[in-house]
């Protein structure tokens, strides 16, 4: 077995509605690029990337949800591992705003009780279409206690440090505990339902 | 005689048949059906796709009586409120006794603005259709002219804000590279409607999409089936015979509607523990995997790599965003033709597998995740072959 390039792996989800800029904000972060022109997310997909934080290598692997409704049933199978979610919406839409409260709720049914949580407000560019305030994205965040940040994928606003901070969250947390082993297999805990054919 | 002319004369032997026989018909199609002529596939795909009748002499009236249909759901459900008199050619006002503000559910602002939200998904998804060719974002030569003359006012897309971004890089996702471009690729804010008069592909797209979710409430639109639609669309509006291809779109709905009612449990989250739905398509994929390689079955289970990571999007998109166009339509050739649809879906979905065996069984959960969301570019005539071996037959 190859000698492990990393000394933690975290698990992050992404969630939020569709067409709030999840697959451009994991692209950018990722392959520090910006396109149009990502055909909508279908399932689920899934990017890694190492990050350095106090002198230690963390491996991030990402997974990126289909935000539409009829998804839902597969994307939360996927919530139980994670242990950092980003909940995105999009500054320019009140709706999406308006469906975090619903996020959250999913979070609540379906992932591990201590998973790492922060509200991203993306398309931070588009100023002249903005429609939910930066006060009311802090205020949502603030009552339910949880990290929050406005975000550009487009102009590459605090998408590094979105990130990082959720991993420092998830990293304080894990500390004093062992680093996992086994560490080319990773934690997806599924729920093993009997008798159901979901997984593998 | 070579061996395209033989294949070509046996077509030809099928289809100028008083009646066809559909089961040759499908026979000769799951081996794929010539690019050239132009005409052969989208005629095949019409009558494995059973929107054409196997008697030939039938074909006129069904298709005028269905192209007509397809006007009067062009007429009765893209009319916005308000515009329905176009007779004495003057607005009436239809504030009177209706109005944006009417919380009454039969108000037709009221269906105005859920039809909007359905729309504004659309209206996302076909603009992110296959970026990487050009098709997509020219102009039809048979726009739909009651609506391109109507000063913008019956444009889907006008309903519904829309911001068009700038960029110039463009990601590889979705239909891929092809030969097929007629020109050069444009970048994405090229996604843009043609002015008055003219009308892009893309534009016709969402019409199709719209009128379908409008006439299938129970469903409405799903993303990705914009990626089932597209392929049939290109396939039709390229039909070099313009008798043909000015119906494209007349055509391709009720082609596209006649898949659906096939696949349409993929679709449907409440059916994805039926018989027919998602998640049973996905054991019977995993079942076959593991009855024909133990060893990467394995392997992929004990990674807890389950079906979901990749094949749920196979399956759903009949593997529409894993090939380029070009292989989709060859890949669909065999699907359509498969009488136990969607059978050799799942063989085809299980060869892919068997044919990244070795990777597979040396790669970490990560790189076999990556692995199999990016399938890597082959012979499509590999993967196919394969797949037919699995099936008990030759390609
Ligand atoms: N101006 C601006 N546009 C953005 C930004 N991020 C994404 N977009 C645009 O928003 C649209 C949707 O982005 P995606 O990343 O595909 O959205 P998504 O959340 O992944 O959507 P689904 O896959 O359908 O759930 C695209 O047209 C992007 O160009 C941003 O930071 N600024
Ligand atoms: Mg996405």
């Amino acid at each position: 077995m190859a000698k492990k390039t990393y000394d933690l792996l975290f698990k992050l989800l992404l969630i939020g509605d569709s067409g709030v800029g999840k697959t451009c904000i994991l692209f950018r972060f990722s392959d520090d690029a910006f396109s149009t022109t990502f055909i909508s997310t279908i399932g689920i997909d899934f990017k890694i990337k190492t990050v350095e934080l106090r002198g230690k290598k963390i491996k991030l692997q990402i997974w990126d949800t289909a935000g539409q409704e009829r998804f839902h049933t597969i994307t939360t199978s996927y919530y139980r591992g994670a242990m950092g979610i980003m909940l995105v919406y999009d500054i320019t839409n009140e709706k999406t705003f308006e469906n975090i409260v619903k996020w959250l709720r999913n979070i609540d049914e379906h992932a591990n009780e201590d998973v790492e949580k922060m509200i991203l407000g993306n398309k931070s560019d588009m100023e002249e279409k903005r429609v939910v305030s930066t006060e009311k994205g802090e205020a949502i965040a603030r009552e339910h206690g949880i990290r929050f940040m406005e975000t550009s994928a487009k102009a590459n606003i605090n998408i590094d440090r979105a990130f990082s901070e959720l991993a420092e969250a998830i990293l304080d947390k894990t500390h004093g505990k062992e680093p996992q082993d086994a560490a080319d297999r990773v934690t997806v805990n599924i729920p093993r339902e009997r008798n159901s054919n979901r997984c593998c | 005689m070579s061996i395209l002319r033989k294949k070509l004369s046996e077509f030809d032997d099928i289809l100028n048949a008083d009646e066809i026989d559909t089961v040759s018909l499908g026979k000769i199609c799951f081996h794929g059906v010539p690019d050239e002529p132009g005409g052969l596939r989208p005629l095949c795909w019409k009558l494995l796709l059973n929107y054409l009748p196997p008697k030939r002499s039938s074909w006129l009236e069904t298709l005028k009586r269905k192209r007509e249909l397809y006007n009067t759901f062009i007429e009765d459900l893209i009319v916005m409120p308000g515009e329905s008199n176009a007779e004495d050619k003057e607005r009436v006002d239809v504030t009177l006794h209706d109005h944006p503000l009417n919380l009454n559910p039969d108000s037709k602002w009221q269906t105005y603005f859920k039809d909007n939200e359905v729309l504004l998904q659309i209206d996302k998804d076909v603009r992110r259709l296959c970026p990487d060719i050009s098709f997509f974002q020219q102009g039809t030569d048979y726009p739909c002219q009651k609506i391109v003359s109507a000063n913008g006012q019956q444009r889907l897309h006008n309903r519904v804000q829309h911001t068009v971004l700038k960029s110039a890089n463009v990601e590889r996702k979705g239909l891929g590279i092809t030969k097929i471009a007629v020109s050069v690729r444009k970048a994405a804010e090229d996604y843009a409607p043609l002015t008055e008069g003219g009308e892009a592909h893309w534009e016709v797209l969402e019409r199709i999409l719209f009128l379908y979710a409008k006439l299938n409430p129970g469903q409405g639109y799903v993303q990705g089936m914009n990626e089932i639609v597209g392929p049939i669309y290109h396939a039709f509006a390229c039909d070099p015979d313009p008798t043909w291809r000015k119906h494209a779109e007349a055509d391709t709905f009720f082609c596209f509607t006649n898949l659906m009612a096939e696949i349409r449990d993929f679709f449907i989250k409440t059916l994805d523990e039926a018989e027919f739905g998602i998640n049973s398509m996905m054991s019977k994929l995993t079942n076959q995997v593991r009855a024909n390689d133990p060893d990467v079955w394995l392997r992929l289970h004990q990674q807890e790599l389950c079906p979901q990571y990749y094949s749920f999007r196979w399956l759903t998109l009949l593997l529409s965003q894993e090939f380029p166009l070009p292989d989709v339509m060859r890949i669909w050739d065999s699907l359509f033709a498969d009488e136990s649809r969607f059978s050799f879906l799942i063989h085809i979905c299980c060869a892919m597998i068997l044919l990244l065996r070795d990777q597979l069984l040396t790669g970490d959960f990560a790189a076999n995740v990556k692995l199999l969301q990016n399938f890597p570019s082959m012979d499509i005539q590999i993967v196919l072959s394969k797949a037919a071996a699995l099936a008990g037959k030759t390609l």
